[in-house]
């Protein structure tokens, strides 16, 4: 694996980790925006200016892209968070240079009004699909609590009202700024070609104009409040516990990443062997999201309404019992080697690769190779976990509930 | 050439690998021949008890030695229950295999089928029927599998409440006992190992000779057309489902390229008739379903009430023009779409190993990567479009879930 690295003019950055025995090469366009850049009155604008992207440029319809893309065999698509859009597609190495100019074209798209307000139809569609879908319900609605008004707890998707009052214009204006040369990334991994790579993106990209992309990063803790909404057409009783975790810049990511797994890993983590193995929940689970200047740790745990009290004791009181007396060196190993499996089996393809490498540049300006990732997690001590249990105090969370229940 | 590794044990036991070069991971896949619908008819859902309890402690390990020895391995795995198997897989670095063997074949043979933790398995598999409801887009599938094959091969592999509550420890240990016999076990492996030892090593584990008696079966078709079921949603949730012959009966290729045309990529009719086109809905997407014997093509769509009836419809539109003709370039792409998924899938160890397996027990033999490129590359539009012609697709089940009931032209 080789990494490669530069920067055009206009300040983009194009990097890339060559595998000349891959089967497959991967390229995306990693863009510093989400739903923390957007103020309230263009509300959901990252998300739909996401799906915008594939509507086309002044050449290139719609259905065009759709087929260009086909036409490669690519595996291709989008997704937008709270600061991160990416466009992504994997294909056979024979295709990596039409599908990375294709996305080099896409970059600039015309954002057509028609475009814009039969594609709101499709917005609105897909608010409604995830609000019959709790575990989505209460994990959004979970981070928006937490986060109160600091710009991490914005909606992704935005509102029926937010989308129904966003105008194509305001769109538009939003892109002009978020999208400018030096809030991008392109990056690559496999099989490809980057001196290649680099002539296509210098023909491209580098006549578009760099442009300020600010991001607010105030620090946050979470407010800790409790709020528990009453839905009838529920069965079920859906928890999300958040508590704050370290960032991406934070060297500590490594050690937070493995309390996760200590505390909420679908098997043999403290959650599995409290509620799952018992049967009080169906699901439990725990992980670290390190963030852009912040982090948090997210809990959903999905159960029998009737259970959610005890449940909630029990959690307590597991959390209680990790602030006294810590997690064993067992623990630790166990969730070490769960860990590198993981990376090990998505690394060997370069589409599971390629999301690491561009948020490491992202975040952090820098290259992670496997090898230092491996390390990485394996030179996190009992001490470090410890030492980040006393400073983050995962137990005491803010508390979101969505069910059947009426509860105090 | 992709290489193909086969040895059969003396009881009958098939043991499949393929290797993959360079990568460091190795994964493999058991199908077990306790499927929901392989199994007694008042025990729906017994799959899924089976499929946790197995993990409650086996050899001389109870339940928390085992996950602890799983987990220690960095071992991740995974249960799933079709109509035909219970499947068993897992996926690790290459250094672990031999440990890893050895566990799984204790989980397989000689699970301890304790009673405690029994009621501990059938209580999950309950919560997460009940948990069924919160989740419509993955119950109107289920429900849709149930209208359309004919009983038992739709069963609900969830399980149903009352006969999951019927169910003992005693019932449910029989059926493991009469259903796991290694004669009838399909294993595959793929990525980093070495055939010879893995032989080696399965011989020792599962070299019983025992006499298999299946449960009968006789397929029945009870479904009905149009099914609707009441909820307070946002939307309604929408399953199709038609009827195509089975992978083993020839045209399997033109029917996976019908479908790649329908619903393979962006590009693909649906995608661009129900969502780019009208603003129907946000997902929507066909499917190829095959067991032995039964096959279909299954749609979901989910969409606001309003809009209902307009996206079954044109939905149904849709499958009903596909026999009308197949551009060259739409073949083309759903041609370049079906390779690169292979390409893509061959560097899996995981979706490798299931693979195979799944190929033996289909069709009786296991196709190499340049088989299944040759036959997508040689299709042309007039072979799927004479295959259609010749298998209609006559009538749709549909079913759906939400707020407003919707009508079925077909």
């Amino acid at each position: 694996m080789e990494f490669k690295h530069r920067q055009l003019d206009n300040g983009l950055t194009i990097i890339g980790e060559v595998n000349p025995l891959a089967q497959s090469a991967s390229v995306g366009f990693f863009v510093r925006t989400g739903a923390r850049d957007e103020t309230s009155a263009v509300s959901g604008v990252s998300h739909f200016l996401e799906h915008m992207m594939f509507k086309g440029t002044d050449t290139l319809s719609a259905l065009e892209v759709n087929e260009s893309f086909d036409r490669l065999g690519a595996k291709f698509n989008a997704f937008t968070s709270e600061e991160n859009t990416v466009y992504y597609a994997a294909v056979l190495p024979e295709y990596l240079e039409q599908a990375s100019e294709l996305w080099m074209q896409l970059m600039r798209p015309s954002l057509r009004d028609d475009d814009f307000n039969m594609e709101k139809n499709v917005i609105l569609e897909e608010i409604a699909m995830y609000k019959d879908l709790p575990q989505f319900e209460a994990m959004d609605q979970g981070r928006a609590l937490h986060f109160g008004q600091h710009p991490c707890g914005n909606s992704v998707l935005g509102t029926n009202e937010s989308i129904a009052a966003l105008s194509a214009e305001q769109m538009r204006d939003y892109f002009s700024h978020r999208y400018a040369p030096n809030n991008l990334v392109l990056a690559c991994c496999g099989n490809f070609d980057f001196e290649g790579l680099c002539h296509s993106a210098n023909n491209k990209c580098s006549g578009w104009k760099s442009a300020e992309a600010p991001r607010i990063l105030s620090p946050f803790n979470g407010t800790f409040e409790k709020k528990n909404v009453q839905n009838g057409n529920l069965v079920r009783q859906h928890l999300c516990l958040l508590s704050p975790s370290v960032s991406m810049q934070d060297s500590r990511r490594y050690a937070a990443s493995l309390l996760g797994t200590i505390i909420g890993d679908d098997t043999g983590s403290r959650y599995y062997w409290a509620l799952v193995d018992p049967a009080l929940a169906e699901t439990a689970g725990m992980q670290c999201e390190s963030m852009d200047g912040a982090g948090v740790f997210y809990s959903y745990i999905c159960c029998n309404p009737d259970n959610t009290e005890k449940i909630l004791e029990i959690i307590n009181a597991l959390f209680q019992d990790i602030q006294n007396s810590g997690i064993s060196q067992a623990e630790l190993d166990t969730a070490r080697n769960k860990t590198l499996s993981a990376m090990t089996l998505r690394c060997e393809q370069p589409m599971g690769r390629l999301v690491n490498l561009g948020f490491n540049w992202v975040y952090n300006k820098n290259y992670r190779s496997v090898a230092q990732e491996v390390d990485g997690i394996k030179s996190v001590t009992l001490n470090d976990i410890s030492e980040l249990i006393e400073d983050l105090k995962p137990g005491k969370f803010t508390q979101f509930s969505l069910g059947p229940r009426e509860l105090a | 050439m992709s290489k193909l590794d086969f040895y059969k044990l003396k009881n009958g036991m098939v043991l499949l690998g393929e290797p993959i070069d360079h990568v460091q991971s190795v994964s493999f896949h058991f199908l077990l021949p306790a499927g929901a619908a392989l199994l007694p008819n008042d025990c729906c859902g017994a799959g899924a008890v089976i499929g946790d309890w197995l993990f409650r402690g086996a050899g001389n390990r109870n339940s928390r030695q085992l996950i602890e020895a799983i987990d220690s391995l960095g071992i991740h795995w995974n249960t799933g229950v079709s109509a035909e198997h219970l499947s068993i897989s897992a996926s690790m670095e290459a250094d672990s295999l031999r440990p890893a063997l050895e566990l799984f074949a204790d989980i397989i043979l000689r699970p301890t089928m304790a009673p405690d933790q029994f009621e501990l398995s059938r209580q999950l598999a309950v919560n997460e029927l009940q948990g069924l409801d919160d989740d419509p887009r993955d119950k109107v599938m289920i429900a849709l599998k149930e209208q359309f094959f004919p009983d038992p091969y739709g069963r609900s592999t969830m399980g149903e409440l009352t006969q999951l509550r019927g169910l003992t420890p005693e019932k449910t240990a029989a059926i493991i006992k009469q259903c796991f016999h290694p004669s009838q076990m399909i294993f595959a492996i793929s990525g980093k190992y070495d055939f010879d030892a893995v032989c080696r090593q399965m011989e020792q584990f599962f070299n019983g000779d025992t006499s298999y008696e299946p449960f009968v079966i006789n397929p029945e078709y009870k479904g009905q057309s149009y099914v609707h079921y009441p909820s307070g949603g946002a939307q309604v949730h929408i399953g199709l489902m038609t009827a195509i012959p089975p992978i083993n009966q020839g045209c399997y290729y033109e029917l996976m390229a019908a479908v790649s045309v329908l619903s393979g990529s962006m590009s693909s009719r649906l995608f661009t008739e129900v969502r780019e086109k009208r603003g129907l809905c946000y997902a929507v997407g066909a499917r190829y379903r095959s067991t032995k014997d039964y096959a279909g093509i299954s749609c979901y769509a989910g969409t606001t009430p309003d809009k209902a009836q307009e996206t079954l419809d044109v939905i149904i539109e849709q499958f009903n023009q596909l026999k009308n003709g197949i551009a060259e370039d739409e073949m083309q792409r759903a041609q370049v779409g079906l390779k690169t998924s292979l390409i893509m899938q061959c560097e899996s160890t995981a979706s490798r190993a299931a693979g195979i397996a799944g190929d033996h027990y289909l069709l009786g033999r296991v196709r190499g990567i340049e088989e299944i490129r040759d036959k997508i590359a040689n299709l042309k539009p007039a072979d799927v479009e004479k295959t259609l012609q010749k298998h209609p697709f006559e009538k749709y089940t549909v079913v759906t879930i939400g707020p407003k009931e919707i009508i079925s032209n077909q």
